[in-house]
């Protein structure tokens, strides 16, 4: 495991919004081939770290390095082309397009790419359901396939890494299987993600190792046993 | 095909009509006013409609149009024609400057601030009289008639070259829509979260179409100027018979789409011209009453535009063929 290259490096992070710090020194690391989860309570921080890595917090300093690139210099637009793809909190579709163009446009930094149309069989292949819908238009979809739009979107970057921030947070049982089963799969095709999620116990299931972020600061990290044998985990986050 | 044989048609039949109008009658008047504000409110449609940004401030480039070709005119000669450049280049400034930090604004808020910045250019040419002529406002310098001086007797040439501008605005509004930008512009006004993640540089691209928005309007302001001789900062900085009237003119006709602000113009200056002949002798106010009145009633009929009658009457149509 150690013998991968180490694909981000967070050291020191520290982020916020107006005058206070959400974040207070965070780090955090990824390597490549890993599937990695966040877990912690409501306004821990959890999404301002994967906003931080997208450029998308206003005021953020420390160490951000991808790849070998420092993403601090980076502005947030330029960020997917490195190979970073974002999954936002909420289901972010573009509505009133078909379940084909919000694909097409995820893979908008990379429009000269030859083969989109192999990358959208790859997604369908995943999430059979979207191509039955696939000239439907986003918004009139079910928040589950909505969920699946947003996450192919993300995928037709062909990225190699890939923030999830609460994917399945809102939908049914089952459906939040099947999003959970399709991340496995796409890990094992060797794309790397970091996972944030509410579903505790889903989340250490399906992650090799994780974070638990407490008020904006990482108070534990292991491997998913670990976690998930930790009292301290098992009490705050699996209610046991 | 069928498309642009039936614009040519159109635009046949609007470049007829000024002739059939009495050449110094009041009519013609009212079909150059309203084809300027067809091409105004087409270039608010730009950033109200394809970008979303409900501006209520297009006033302040408007007016800035108006005084930087005049000016230019009055201290040194130099024709309305080159100041309409002039005029753009400065309304596009003006619109940079004041979308650098209104455009994180949302909705109302961006509305609201829009709205003042007009308000303030109104109060800045109201007290800077060495260079306005403040409150008394300016005329523009009478210049032996001709097209290149842009001094005409008659009305007839400025309706034409309104007409002319609504066609090219309306042309440079359909370009962008279509286009690589427009695109852009589509996928931050379905979902601005999303299109931040997918790489899309928001705020350059909203930038851009303010700017572009702006300078238009701004040369637009130079047109009313040469038309209409006489101005004054209330006049050419008004919020209400400007930047809201723009505004509610692409609102009413359709927002976003093209033939929007041209329905909206079409209806809105006419009415409203025809509201004031009638009613003016009544009480005071009377003919702004029964507008407005004419006016809600419209969008609580058609709530996002004229636009749709045209879609559900294709849509009734394409029934009928179907049927047979
Ligand atoms: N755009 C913003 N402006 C100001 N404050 C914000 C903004 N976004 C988040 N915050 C604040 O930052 C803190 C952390 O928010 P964040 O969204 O990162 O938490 P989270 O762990 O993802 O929570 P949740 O589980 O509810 O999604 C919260 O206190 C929140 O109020
Ligand atoms: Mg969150």
């Amino acid at each position: 495991m150690n013998a991968a290259a180490l694909l981000l490096e967070i050291k020191g992070l520290r982020a916020g919004y107006g005058e206070v710090d959400v974040l207070h020194g965070i780090d955090l690391e990824i390597r490549d081939g890993e599937f990695v989860c966040i877990i912690g309570a409501n306004t821990a921080g959890k999404s301002t770290i994967l906003r931080a890595i997208s450029r998308l917090v206003p005021r953020a300093s420390g160490t951000l390095r991808f790849a070998g690139a420092d993403l601090s210099t980076r502005a947030s637009h330029e960020v997917p082309a490195l190979g970073i793809a974002h999954v936002p909190e909420g289901r972010h579709v573009f509505p009133d397009m078909s379940v084909e163009d919000n694909l097409m446009l995820g893979a908008f930094t990379a429009r000269s790419a030859s083969d989109l149309p192999e990358r959208m069989q790859r997604i369908f292949e995943l999430f059979p359901r979207l191509r039955e819908r696939r000239s439907q238009l986003a918004g009139t979809l079910s928040g589950g396939e909505q969920q699946m739009v947003a996450v192919g979107r993300a995928l037709m970057l062909n990225p190699k890494l890939l923030l999830l921030d609460e994917p399945s947070h809102g939908l049914a049982p089952k459906v939040v299987e099947e999003m959970h089963d399709a991340f496995v799969k796409i890990h094992s095709g060797g794309t790397s993600i970091l996972l944030v999620e509410q579903n505790v116990g889903l989340a250490l299931d399906v992650a090799t190792r994780g974070y638990v972020l407490e008020t904006g600061r990482i108070t534990l990290q292991g491997s998913s046993a670990e976690l998930s044998q930790n009292p301290a985990v098992r009490a705050a986050y699996l209610g046991i | 095909m069928k498309k642009w044989f039936a614009l040519a048609a159109v635009i046949a039949v609007a470049a007829v009509v000024p002739l059939l109008l009495n050449p110094t009658g009041y009519w013609i008047r009212v079909l150059t006013f309203t084809l300027l504000f067809a091409a105004m409110a087409q270039a608010w449609n730009l950033i109200g409609g394809l970008a979303n940004q409900t501006s209520l401030g297009h006033a302040a480039f408007f007016g800035i149009g108006a005084y930087t070709s005049t000016i230019l005119l009055l201290k040194f000669g130099i024709s309305p024609w080159l100041g309409m450049f002039a005029a753009g280049a400065l309304g596009g400034l003006a619109a940079l400057v004041i979308a650098i930090p209104t455009l994180r604004l949302q909705g109302h808020y961006f509305a609201l601030a829009t709205l003042a910045f007009g308000e303030v250019m109104r109060v800045i040419a109201n007290v800077w009289t060495p260079l306005t002529g403040g409150p008394g406002g300016l005329s523009v310098p009478f210049t032996p008639p001709s097209f290149a001086a842009y001094s005409f007797k008659q009305l007839l040439p400025h309706a034409y070259i309104a007409l002319a501008a609504l066609i090219i605005v309306t042309a440079i509004f359909e370009f962008i829509r279509r286009g690589a930008m427009g695109y852009r512009l589509r996928a931050i006004r379905e979902n601005q979260a999303a299109a931040e993640v997918i790489g899309i540089d928001t705020t350059k691209v909203k930038l851009q179409t303010a700017v572009i928005s702006g300078a238009l309007m701004a040369m637009l302001g130079t047109l009313y100027a040469q038309v209409a001789v006489f101005f004054d900062p209330d006049t050419v900085f008004s919020a209400a018979a400007i930047s809201i009237r723009v505004a509610l003119i692409a609102i009413l006709g359709g927002v976003g789409t093209a033939a929007g602000p041209i329905l909206g113009a079409l209806f809105i200056i006419p009415v409203e011209e025809l509201m004031n002949d009638l009613f003016s002798a009544g009480a005071a106010g009377l003919s702004q009453l029964i507008f407005g009145a004419i006016l809600i009633a419209v969008i609580l009929w058609r709530p996002r535009g004229f636009i749709t009658l045209w879609d559900s009457l294709r849509a009734r149509f394409a029934r009928g063929e179907a049927r047979r």
